[in-house]
């Protein structure tokens, strides 16, 4: 049905997806209270902020309004388009390059790319297509190749993670982390940020604090800090094979 | 090939080896560091007088390209790897390839009596402009190799698109770069200040480097002595050198 208001459309977004690939109905809309002609790159944009459309969107939620009340009030942009901090879109084959992209640093993580080029160009395309029209048995029947590995090894080489926040000026985190321990211990969602982030740990910085600082969201939820970290890389990454980590404030009531 | 793979710490070795060489070639590299952490990156920044071909994306190849102008990606057909390829590849990961910096050694013999400008604006359609040239090289340790970003903008700041960058680069190197089947170049966040900008892919690193290392090797050179040939590569201005480096050519390695 329509919005009465022609300056509101809503959408109900998958969290996996992205944004640029999913608002060509905004584009649509928005083309009767304008003129085409001046229409140029369109762009998104959060309480000042320009929402990078390459990240999945559930991450840009959970890094942005994680404790807002739902629908988020996005700002469509058709001017001005700030090409330093974004990345230009201008056809859905550019998120396909960028999803494609990060399935294969993925692979080179946890199978030195072994897997993902011994895939066929067709079969890429299926991982491609599996996202875009939103076939979950078309996706996965490529992406469980990708979450294999070899039993002796206990797990992926190397786990392909991201870690954001809005707090410090570098985009994310992200590093060389194994699933096992030289010594064998399997490493857990705590013991990854014990290394790459221990602020977001309670007992680590202040052992007496009861009230939790930060909240470590995964797809919108609060994983157990003891959940093995190989079991979140197979079972918790976003199609593009990451798992990407939000470390947002606790909200204070 | 294994040699070809760096540590952080090895990265961050020759980059110290390169920050030497680059004030003994009188450029200007610099190292970043990266808040902290013991990260970091280098980075050079120049300004230079460019004319850009405004023509089509299509109309500038001399050899046909199968990209449009709305394609973000930039790479040519699968051909064989040979010399010539992989030194056109060399010659691209390095900023310098541009019309304004470019000393033309082999037009010398043709010069008709033009300065070099005026030849340069013979060359295309397209207006001259002051831009400002930023590259960092990274490391990714995902690919365990070194990266190219980089990025251009005009003196107001606006950022130029792909397909201005592609025009601003000598027809000579443009058209080795789309024969040659290495040249990648995407648009990419840059993992450490999160702006946009333009990525040589580091997948194909330790392709064009192979041939390099080889040449490092025959010479019972360790990896550090590859990483310095890579290190010149990056910071000569003789681009034309480049250009005609050849893998064989010993005297030119290390």
């Amino acid at each position: 049905y329509e919005d009465e208001d022609n300056r509101k459309k809503r959408l109900l977004l998958p969290r996996v997806s992205y944004l640029t690939l999913v608002t060509d109905k905004v584009k649509k809309h928005f083309l009767k209270v304008m003129k085409q002609e001046d229409m140029e790159e369109m762009w998104f944009e959060y309480e000042g902020t320009p929402l990078k459309w390459h990240y999945p969107i559930g991450v840009l939620f959970d890094l942005h309004a994680s404790n807002t009340v739902l629908p988020w009030s996005i700002t469509v942009h058709f001017k001005n388009f700030p090409d330093r901090d974004l990345l230009r879109c201008p056809s859905h084959s550019v998120i396909e390059a960028h999803f494609m992209s990060s399935i294969k640093e993925a692979d080179a993580l946890k199978h030195k790319s072994q897997v993902v080029n011994d895939m066929q160009k067709k079969d890429h395309k299926q991982l491609w297509m599996g996202l875009q029209n939103d076939k979950f048995d078309q996706f996965w029947a490529m992406n469980r190749k990708l979450m294999e590995y070899p039993t002796e090894e206990g797990g992926f080489r190397y786990i392909p993670f991201r870690i954001y926040q809005t707090m410090s000026d570098r985009p994310f985190i992200q590093k060389l982390f194994r699933p096992v321990s030289p010594e064998g211990n399997t490493h857990t969602l705590g013991s990854l940020l014990k290394e790459m982030y221990p602020a977001a740990i309670p007992n680590e910085v202040c052992p007496d604090d009861f009230q939790k600082r930060y909240q470590v969201v995964i797809h919108g939820i609060e994983p157990l800090l003891e959940t093995p970290l190989q079991w979140l890389s197979e079972h918790l990454s976003h199609p593009d094979n990451f798992l990407h980590i939000c470390i947002v404030p606790t909200p204070t009531d | 090939m294994s040699s070809c793979v760096l540590d952080k710490e090895t990265f961050r070795h020759c980059c110290q080896l390169l920050l030497q060489l680059s004030e003994q070639l009188g450029d200007c590299w610099c190292w970043v560091p990266v808040q902290d952490s013991q990260d970091g990156y280098l980075r050079k920044t120049a300004l230079r007088l460019v004319t850009i071909d405004s023509r089509p994306f299509g109309d500038q190849a001399e050899s046909s390209s199968e990209l449009g102008p709305h394609n973000s990606c930039l790479s040519g057909p699968d051909v064989q790897q040979n010399d010539q390829d992989q030194s056109a590849l060399i010659g691209s990961a390095n900023g310098d390839i541009i019309r304004g910096d470019i000393e033309d050694q082999d037009n010398k013999d043709n010069r008709d009596g033009d300065d070099g400008e005026d030849r340069i604006c013979r060359m295309c359609e397209g207006s001259s402009q002051v831009l400002q040239y930023e590259y960092h090289i990274l490391f990714s340790c995902s690919y365990r190799a070194p990266v190219l970003y980089f990025r251009v903008c005009t003196l107001e700041g606006r950022s130029l698109s792909l397909e201005e960058v592609w025009g601003s680069i000598h027809p000579n190197f443009r058209l080795c770069l789309q024969t040659s089947p290495f040249t990648m170049v995407t648009q990419q966040e840059h993992p450490l200040l999160g702006q946009a900008f333009f990525m040589l892919h580091p997948c194909r690193t330790e392709d064009f480097m192979r041939p390099l290392l080889q040449a490092a090797q025959d010479q019972n050179s360790p990896t550090g002595s590859c990483l310095i040939t890579w290190a010149k590569l990056c910071l000569t201005r003789e681009s034309c050198t480049y250009f005609q480096l050849c893998p064989r050519e010993k005297s030119d390695m290390v």
